[in-house]
């Protein structure tokens, strides 16, 4: 059944744009690059504030960067899922995708944790403790998803 | 001096050894090459978004504390380039792509240049919630502009063989 809709989307037209089509890839890669250095930029920015870098900020003026952060983010999530009809019968299987998968959705989740905690004003410590959890969960998303071009296992 | 000389200045290094025999030492370079990049265009999305007055209730002054992260990332970068560069550099010396990529750098060094010589110490005297004047916010847009092609030039350097 899961196999059977992969090999259906990779089969589909997008797999085949993506696959078969001059400037496809390039186009979607480059795409994926620029979400990333925007939604990564602005994670790691709001992590190393709120562990204390540049204390001057108010952290809250982040908020504003979230909606430049949001477009790398829907960018990313429009163009990944492009990316992953190129190849979903493998790519789905490979550890290096799963581990990314998660650490991106575990990093969205602690930096909404990590804003909630700056917002209600709560001790400095656990706010710094999900900020750096945040950033690592980020830095590993970033590290598999280069790692996916070498362990296809 | 020929651009084959510079090719092969690269070729007789021992970096372009290293990376050829340690299997590790590229996929190492890419991934600190990404985690460099959104470390600097992070940092620059900061500094330029207050002066483009994306939140200008920011004390400028405290945002330019984001300037070494980007001068940080920026280095990570230049050094893992230069790897990519070592590795294969008769591929990288004639590809279009990275051509490219090499002067929209300079591009952007020049608008830094300008941007720290030019409108720096003025940007640092503004107030809290003051609009940066509209030189300031030039150089922000054009810094952010360039960046993207930078971005855009090196993903197409796999594509662009001469």
């Amino acid at each position: 059944m899961l196999m059977d809709f992969l090999l259906w989307y990779e089969n589909g037209p997008v797999g085949v744009f993506v696959r078969e089509s001059l400037w496809g890839y390039p186009f979607v890669l480059t795409s994926h690059a620029i979400g990333m250095a925007t939604v990564m930029g602005v994670a790691l920015m709001t992590c190393m504030r709120v562990m204390g870098y540049a204390k001057g900020v108010s952290v809250l003026a982040f908020d504003k960067l979230f909606t430049v952060g949001w477009a790398g983010f829907l960018l990313n999530l429009w163009s990944g899922i492009m990316l992953f009809a190129g190849s979903a019968s493998m790519y789905f299987f490979q550890w290096t995708f799963q581990l990314k998968i998660g650490a991106i959705l575990l990093g969205g989740v602690l930096l909404k944790v990590v804003m909630n905690s700056v917002r209600s004003n709560q001790s400095g410590w656990v706010q710094k403790f999900w900020a750096a959890l945040c950033m690592t969960s980020w830095l590993v998303g970033v590290t598999t998803g280069r790692l996916m071009a070498y362990i296809t296992a | 001096m020929t651009m084959q000389d510079v090719a092969d200045f690269f070729t007789s290094s021992i970096v372009h050894k290293w990376i050829i025999e340690q299997f590790w030492l590229f996929p190492l370079c890419e991934t600190l090459h990404f985690i460099g990049l959104s470390f600097m265009f992070g940092a620059l999305l900061v500094v330029d978004g207050r002066i483009l007055g994306l939140c200008k209730f920011v004390s400028m002054k405290e945002s330019m504390k984001f300037i070494p992260v980007a001068i940080a990332g920026f280095a990570v970068n230049l050094t893992t380039g230069y790897f990519f560069m070592t590795s294969d550099p008769n591929n990288y010396i004639y590809n279009y792509g990275f051509q490219w990529k090499m002067i929209m750098i300079v591009v952007a060094g020049i608008n830094a240049l300008w941007f720290w010589f030019g409108e720096h110490k003025q940007l640092l005297a503004l107030a809290d919630g003051e609009e940066a004047p509209f030189r300031a916010k030039v150089i922000a847009l054009i810094s952010i502009l360039v960046w993207i092609s930078v971005i855009i030039l090196g993903r197409m350097i796999p594509y662009t063989d001469n």
